[in-house]
């Protein structure tokens, strides 16, 4: 029977960090949806919203949860000047230009944090006070649960400004077609602008939630950046119901297989379950395919 | 040499004054080891690892168009099977498939390959993002797998190598197999076969309705690319004399890779050689200056050059020197990069 309850519980885990994933995937799956353009340093980005959070947490013990705010606002107005200032020039020239662009860039993220930040895992705590609530044997963790709630709320919050404001439209029209939005009257530039901003700010904000939960390092970058792709991947490009569910699956899977087959094979199976999906379905398990191939 | 004449390496051929040219600074790598320091030596030799790096990953990204970021993965399998095969005890393996480092080399070079070949039909179901991103995933698992290994991969600890061989050398195998590399790449891309993949980079669609088998030229290109890549990993085992799951097929080398391409000029044959020359110079002297930063600057460097210098050095080299007094320059067009996309 013990066996059973430690899955019921590795099952909760999984769930509740499953939520932020999805944010971190929302970001990713919202910039490649609508630009077409993968951010490769997505998860560079993930890491900065960390240790905004970290280290507003540990100067002045601002909790995470509005540190969450802040790092969302750094990274927000990074990924606008990404875009304004560099993506901007290169975008219609083909793929490989993003995709190297982005990969220094991380290269860039990853060795700063590394200088200005050690290499020394860090993580902050959620700062106010709560208990665990246990329904059964089965105990959901205070931090989890509250990140949790965090995490549907983003989601929720990101799903209402595209679907009823006048932004979200603008940004919606300009993914079904450019050039058709532009003869609309919108200024896609600006709408490029704006979304890689949403993006890295949710990358941002799914980072401050995680460094409650673990710690992070100027080198998980490339880690997270797998995961929030494997979730895009799994619940389809553009899709936001489809990246919350798919966020949730990893979650589950990543948990049960390191309860099942050790810590090590954590990240080996849902990068393995990442590629196959990717092989077999490349427009996602329950996408529409959105920004496909 | 003059049988690759009218081609890329037509600037380094066509008149005798290059050749020699070409012959003088493999003389003078060459005797690097017997004249330097082993510091210097060792500098060069990683100058001569980012070239051959270079040289393949730009075969494949650069002229076939496939923009792979699983480069170190094939660098580290080549890496691990010579460790295995020269000092297969440590590994648990039997003493009798040991072999000598020399017959180890191109055996790593093969199991690269094969490697590639194996995988190469299912990921390039991929395109595009989703190639770049596939493959950075499978060098990611290959990594992690072997981190999980510890028995036959030495876990974090790493992998020591037993060798008898002088490292002077490895030195020299590795300047032959530098030229021999480019040599077969010029030699790849003027054939028949570098033709498909240079169709199939310029637009597969078109390449397809005319009879060109994408895959088929995706997966000469990646084979061979892969399969320098593991000859050039296997060099820096057998130099260094360790492998580590973390290091050797770390990510770090295909951000060199990258940088060395970019830097240098993609899809251009001499663009690789010019990198590998200049990020080490680059790094050799950031390091000295600019110290911790270094690998900060030279992330900075690839998006500049993306930005304001996509055609690398040698296309700068180039547009400068165009219509000089050498007419072979002009006669050489450069290869697109993919912006004609």
């Amino acid at each position: 029977m013990v066996e059973v309850e430690l899955v019921a519980q590795t099952l909760i885990n999984g769930l509740l960090l499953g939520g932020i994933y999805a944010v971190a995937a929302l970001g990713l799956s919202l910039v490649f949806g609508i630009m077409d353009i993968v951010n490769l340093a997505h998860g560079h980005m993930l890491m900065i919203g960390g240790y905004v959070a970290i280290l507003l947490f540990s100067a002045l013990g601002v909790t995470p949860l509005i540190g969450m705010f802040v790092a969302m606002a750094v990274l927000f107005v990074f990924g606008m000047a990404l875009q304004r200032f560099v993506l901007d020039r290169i975008v219609d020239e083909g793929i490989e230009q993003p995709i190297i662009v982005l990969f220094g860039l991380a290269l860039v993220l990853q060795s700063l944090g590394r200088l200005v930040l050690g290499s020394d895992a860090q993580s902050s705590e959620i700062g106010i006070p709560g208990a665990a609530i246990e329904v059964g044997p089965i105990l959901f963790s205070f931090p989890r649960t509250v990140t949790f709630v965090f995490a549907l709320g983003l989601i929720l919050g990101t799903w209402v400004l595209l679907q009823y404001t006048a932004t979200g439209r603008a940004i919606r029209a300009t993914a079904q077609n450019r050039d058709a939005a532009r003869y609309m009257g919108i200024d896609t530039d600006r709408i490029y602008v704006l979304t890689l901003g949403i993006g890295t700010a949710l990358a941002g904000a799914a980072g401050a939630l995680l460094s409650m939960l673990f710690p992070i390092t100027p080198f998980v970058g490339w880690s997270y950046l797998l995961k929030a792709f494997a979730v895009v991947v799994l619940g389809g490009v553009g899709s936001i119901p489809g990246t919350l569910v798919g966020g949730l699956a990893l979650g589950v899977t990543e948990n049960i297989s390191g309860l099942y087959l050790g810590g090590g094979f954590r990240d080996i199976i849902s990068f393995s379950i990442f590629l196959i999906v990717l092989l077999i379905r490349p427009h996602g398990l329950f996408g529409s395919g959105g920004g496909g191939e | 040499m003059s049988g690759v004449t009218g081609n890329d390496l037509s600037a380094l051929t066509a008149t005798r004054r290059r050749l020699a040219a070409a012959v003088a600074l493999v003389f003078v790598l060459a005797v690097v080891p017997f004249v330097t320091t082993d510091y210097v030596t060792e500098i060069v030799f990683t100058g001569l690892v980012f070239a051959m790096l270079g040289i393949s990953w730009n075969l494949l990204a650069g002229y076939a168009g496939q923009v792979s970021l699983g480069h170190a993965a094939f660098f580290g399998i080549g890496a691990f099977v010579t460790a295995w095969l020269t000092t297969p005890g440590r590994a648990g393996f039997p003493e009798a498939i040991q072999l000598p480092m020399i017959a180890t080399l191109p055996i790593a070079a093969l199991a690269a390959g094969v490697v590639a070949l194996v995988v190469g039909p299912v990921i390039f179901r991929l395109s595009g993002h989703y190639f770049a991103i596939g493959t950075l995933a499978l060098a990611t698992i290959i990594q992690l797998l072997l981190l999980d290994q510890r028995g036959i991969s030495g876990g974090s600890t790493g992998y020591y190598i037993q060798s008898a061989l002088d490292a002077d050398l490895i030195y020299l195998i590795g300047l032959v197999s530098t030229v021999g590399m480019l040599i077969v790449a010029s030699r790849v891309v003027n054939s028949r076969i570098g033709l498909g993949m240079r169709a199939v980079d310029g637009d597969e669609d078109a390449a397809s309705t005319l009879g060109v088998h994408p895959l088929r030229y995706k997966l000469w290109a990646f084979g061979i690319s892969s399969a320098m890549a593991g000859l050039a990993g296997a060099l820096w085992a057998q130099f260094t004399l360790y492998v580590n799951p973390e290091s050797t097929l770390g990510v770090v080398w295909m951000i060199d890779t990258l940088v060395v391409v970019i830097l240098g000029g993609m899809g251009t044959m001499l663009g690789p050689l010019l990198g590998a020359a200049l990020f080490l110079t680059l790094d050799t002297g950031l390091r000295s200056v600019a110290g911790e930063f270094a690998t900060t600057v030279e992330g900075a460097l690839i998006i500049l050059f993306i930005l304001f210098a996509p055609a690398g050095v040698y296309g700068l080299l180039e547009s400068r020197t165009g219509g000089d007094d050498d007419p072979a320059a002009s006669e050489e067009s450069p290869e697109p990069t993919g912006q004609a996309k």
